[in-house]
């Protein structure tokens, strides 16, 4: 028995060194380079304690990103689930060709997201002021993403273009786990298109659309790669994510220590909204056990 | 299974020291030539620095010099100095970030040293400016200059002369907007293009003195900047209906089309210009700032500068490219492909395009750009960008003194 | 009963939704195959030549074959490190979820899906550094290293389903622990380790933050990388720029071409699971 425990101590040990190494190891410095003036590169810090917090709070740059950050987050969430709920509703109908259809829904999933973002850049200047034109409408003429009040519906359209590949499978598959005799008792009971989806279909997918909703959030919550693709964070600093302004911020001269207190407080945030997840999943994992 | 788990364990100790190896080896390749890595910020220049670094590998066979050029640059070498990776050779524009590489002493100092023999004083006093620093650390090698191009035939048809004041300016281009033309191409979705005017504006009608005194604290931009933001604000009537919409790139493409009278740009989006339209009649004159046309100063700074960085294994390598670059012939290939000034002397520009700014570099009647002497990290671009979309005035000069003393506060804590 | 007709309708309705899919992509495929001229003209329509010499520039300009082979190699090893080390770990685990120290470490793993990725990138670029490990070989194991929260999860939960008899009896043949897992729990997780390998291939092979950050040379770009790298290059030949996008996203979309079933079930299993 006791050999038996040490092979399994010795099948994690390395994994959990490396993991340790890369991943818990540089979480710990960046809280403590949270505490220092340090700028990168220079070959002294001191310690200025919470100085770096203090500022933080009083930087409406940072407010700003975690500003854009959410709202881009929240909408970008709801509107990935209803869209991809109601795709997947179709797709799970009696419909023609169905493997070809849910193929080309899934396909912008496996899509680099920098590169989605640059094709989606080209079309919001030279392509869809043209349909904005032809609909008459002088905002819809010119680029969203040049509009400081427009580019975060733009960066959020991109996003949600990509992001339902994912979540309609997921649902799809949900749906499929239903077996068809509920709704044939439910056709019995005369009961209509509307509320067979409310009282049977819903309640059978429930568990998908809490994990839809928390990949969905996840993903936006880290939103990097698109910002970079489609305004670098513009006009002004309306487009820019809280990581987008962690790598530019902490790369550019002498904010490194300081925006390491900013990931801290972005880490808290998200720990937050974990814990709050979690107690979802749990809850979901109790009832499927 | 047995074979399996051995090779699995192989696998895992070898990777780890195995990657330790790979970038200790590098420097010397395996021909035994010497590498050097030259790491510039100009996209238009690349194509520039491929042909003379051709030209160099072939005349030195035991040296190699490859060219790096990345978009969004200085981020990325700070990032490679953040990992004590700096290439050997940086070519830059003598900007903030140049500023605080410099005094966190990343570059080599080159007082003193021949590579500095034959370059203008006057851009080697610039670059000092910059850095605030007595040391050199950096050969000026390339110059530009800001202002206004315009279509010369457009202006041609249209009757109209080269505007020398404000008002002129003003009327000139309230008449290509009434003959139905665009008068200014703007290309304010890339926020570094918006502060193009801020640059103009600012060292004319205020000066660079102005930073000096900003940064001990005696005066802000508040008392000062008004002037430019109105006039930034002015300019923004006589653009075209998307001036938000487009990139550096979308302008390039529509000046060099004819679509527009005149863009604010640099001499360094002229190759790109060419590249669209080779027989586009151009023409360039300085921002024209104040009603008094003596007093106009053109706007030129350092575009490229030439650094050895400290780390650097190879240094006597690098300084000879960098002696070779700065040899008259190669220097006068690259400013003629650049349509750039050269900051070596002797050197001329003779390019018709911009002929109008001579006068200027010879009378000495040029200042530094603005925003060389405005921290990064304040990120000038895109609070211009956002005033110049709101185009509130007060928020506008307070932001920039609020940002300013933020990152006074953060620099001060050393 | 319910119809076993085909619902007209909803194809419809399904396929007009595609449109919005396939619109961006038939737009960066004309407009890789047009030339200068046709760029200035409809920009809807199909190219008047079909100029396939923007491929063969954009291969060349961008050193295309190189990156492919630098996103091979850090996909093709990141999957094989990590399907062979996050299985074993998980193995390790699920079998001893009531002992304190493997449940601790079930939860020390997983928590970090939690823990945004800006919070290390600062750190780990001065660590990858200072370890000289800003290379493929860096990449790969970061990828790896990253992706454990994830698969630990999705593995442990599948591994917990496998009945333990198999293992007991091989135990009592005397089969050792490393031995049961190979021979008998490894060949018994292949579904769920398709879904781990096809999920570390997509999120490898578009990966751009962490080669951004970690990668240096330019010989060593990978494929994302390198269309962020060209960008300045491109300029106004966007006929050049879709070229090159397109030739970045073609090995992934000739994947899922041919394994598009598989890829899909083993995506969907990783997340019900």
């Amino acid at each position: 028995m006791t050999r038996r425990n040490s092979v399994f101590y010795w099948m994690t040990i390395p994994a959990v060194l490396l993991f340790f190494l890369f991943h818990t190891f540089p979480a710990l410095q960046g809280v403590y380079y949270s505490f220092t003036n340090w700028n990168g590169y220079g070959h002294s810090y001191d310690f200025i304690g919470l100085k770096n917090y203090f500022y933080l709070f009083q930087d409406g740059n940072v407010w700003n990103s975690y500003w854009f950050t959410f709202k881009f987050s929240i909408v970008t969430m709801i509107l990935i689930n209803v869209i991809s709920l109601l795709i997947a509703l179709g797709l799970n109908a009696r419909i023609k060709s169905r493997n070809f259809f849910r193929a080309v829904y899934f396909l912008p999933n496996i899509l680099s997201v920098l590169i989605v973002g640059y094709i989606f850049n080209y079309l919001f200047s030279n392509v869809f002021p043209i349909w904005g034109a032809n609909l008459g409408s002088e905002t819809l003429a010119g680029n969203i993403l040049g509009s400081g009040k427009l580019a975060w519906i733009g960066v959020t359209l991109v996003a949600v273009w990509q992001g339902i590949a994912f979540n309609t499978i997921l649902y799809l598959s949900g749906l499929q786990t239903i077996p068809t005799d509920i709704y044939e008792a439910s056709n019995l009971d005369g009961a209509s298109r509307w509320q067979e989806f409310w009282r049977i279909t819903f309640p059978m997918i429930a568990p998908f659309f809490t994990i839809n909703m928390v990949l969905a959030m996840k993903n936006s919550l880290m939103v990097f790669d698109l910002i970079v693709a489609l305004t670098n964070g513009g006009p002004g600093r309306a487009t820019q994510s809280i990581s987008h302004l962690i790598y530019t911020g902490g790369f550019q001269g002498g904010e490194f220590a300081y925006q390491s207190a900013n990931s801290v407080i972005y880490f808290i945030v998200i720990a937050l909204i974990s814990i709050v997840q979690i107690r979802f999943l749990q809850r979901r994992e109790t009832e499927m056990s | 299974m047995r074979r399996l788990r051995k090779t699995l364990c192989l696998a895992m100790a070898l990777l780890l020291p195995g990657s330790l190896l790979t970038s200790c080896g590098g420097g010397e390749s395996d021909a035994g030539k010497v590498r050097i890595e030259f790491f510039q910020n100009k996209p238009e220049a690349k194509a520039s620095f491929d042909k003379l670094i051709a030209k160099f590998n072939a005349e030195n066979p035991g040296i190699e010099v490859t060219q790096v050029n990345p978009p969004d640059a200085e981020t990325v070498l700070l990032t490679r100095v953040v990992k004590n990776d700096e290439p050997d050779i940086v070519g830059m524009g003598a900007t903030d970030t140049f500023s605080v590489l410099s005094q966190s002493g990343i570059f080599e100092d080159l007082t003193n040293q021949p590579l500095l023999e034959g370059v203008n004083p006057v851009y080697v006093k610039q670059l000092t400016d910059v850095s605030g620093m007595r040391e050199i650390t950096g050969v000026p090698y390339a110059t530009n200059a800001n202002g206004i191009m315009y279509n010369k035939q457009i202006f041609r048809e249209l009757n109209l002369q080269v505007p020398k004041t404000w008002d002129e300016l003003i009327a000139t281009a309230k008449a290509v907007k009434e003959a139905g033309i665009i008068p200014f191409y703007f290309t304010y979705k890339d926020d570094w293009q918006t502060n193009l005017p801020f640059n103009a504006l600012g060292p004319n009608l205020v000066g660079n003195d102005f930073f000096q005194a900003r940064r001990s604290g005696e005066t802000t931009f508040k008392e000062n900047f008004r002037e430019v933001a109105e006039k930034m604000l002015a300019l923004l009537d006589y653009g075209h209906n998307d001036n938000f919409g487009k990139t550096y790139a979308d302008g390039n493409r529509a000046f060099a089309r004819g679509e527009a009278a005149m863009y604010i740009q640099g001499t360094w989006a002229i190759p790109e210009l060419r590249k669209t339209n080779p027989n586009l009649e151009l023409g360039f004159f300085p921002f024209p700032t104040g009603n008094n046309a003596d007093q106009v100063h053109l706007v030129s700074g350092v575009d490229t500068l030439l650094t050895i960085t400290k780390s650097s294994e190879h240094k006597e390598e690098a300084a000879q490219f960098i002696e070779f670059l700065l040899k008259p012939e190669n220097i006068g290939q690259y400013i003629e492909e650049q349509t750039a000034f050269s900051a070596v002397e002797g050197v001329e520009q003779k390019d018709p395009a911009v002929a109008e700014l001579q006068p200027y570099f010879e009378q000495g009647r040029f200042v530094d750009f603005a925003d060389h002497f405005i921290p990064q990290a304040v990120q000038l671009n895109s609070i211009v960008q956002s005033f110049l979309q709101n185009g509130n005035i007060d928020d506008f000069l307070g932001t920039l003194d609020r940002e300013w003393d933020k990152v006074a506060n953060r620099r001060q804590t050393h | 009963m319910r119809s076993r007709r085909i619902n007209w309708t909803v194809t419809i309705l399904v396929a007009l939704g595609t449109l919005f899919i396939l619109f961006p992509l038939y737009m960066a495929i004309t407009i890789s195959l047009k030339n200068q001229e046709d760029m200035l003209g409809s920009v809807f329509g199909l190219p008047t030549h079909w100029r396939f010499e923007n491929y063969a520039e954009a291969i060349k300009m961008t050193n295309f074959f190189q990156a492919l082979g630098n996103s091979a190699f850090v996909t093709i090893a990141t999957a094989v490190l990590t399907l062979l080390t996050n299985s074993l770990v998980s193995y390790a685990i699920a079998r001893n979820m009531d002992r304190k120290f493997f449940k601790g470490l079930y939860f020390y793993f997983i928590s970090a899906m939690f823990i945004p990725f800006p919070i290390i990138m600062l750190p780990i670029v001065k660590l990858t550094s200072g370890l000289g490990m800003t290379n493929l070989v860096g990449l790969t194991i970061l990828h790896t290293v990253y992706g454990l929260a994830f698969n630990v999860f999705v593995y442990v939960g599948y591994i917990r389903s496998i009945p333990t008899a198999l293992e007991e009896a091989a135990k009592v043949d005397g089969a050792s622990t490393w031995g049961t897992f190979w021979r008998i729990i490894f060949p018994l997780m292949m579904p769920i380790n398709a879904t781990v390998g096809i999920l570390i291939c997509l999120s490898t092979y578009n990966d751009f933050l962490l080669p951004l950050i970690i990668i240096s040379d330019q010989d060593k770009y990978t494929l994302p990388l390198v269309q962020y790298i060209f960008q300045g290059q491109f300029n106004t030949e966007f006929n050049l720029a879709f070229a090159s996008y397109l030739l970045a996203m073609l090995p992934m979309i000739l994947v899922y071409v041919f394994a598009q079933k598989w890829i899909i079930n083993g995506v969907t299993q990783g997340a019900v699971k």
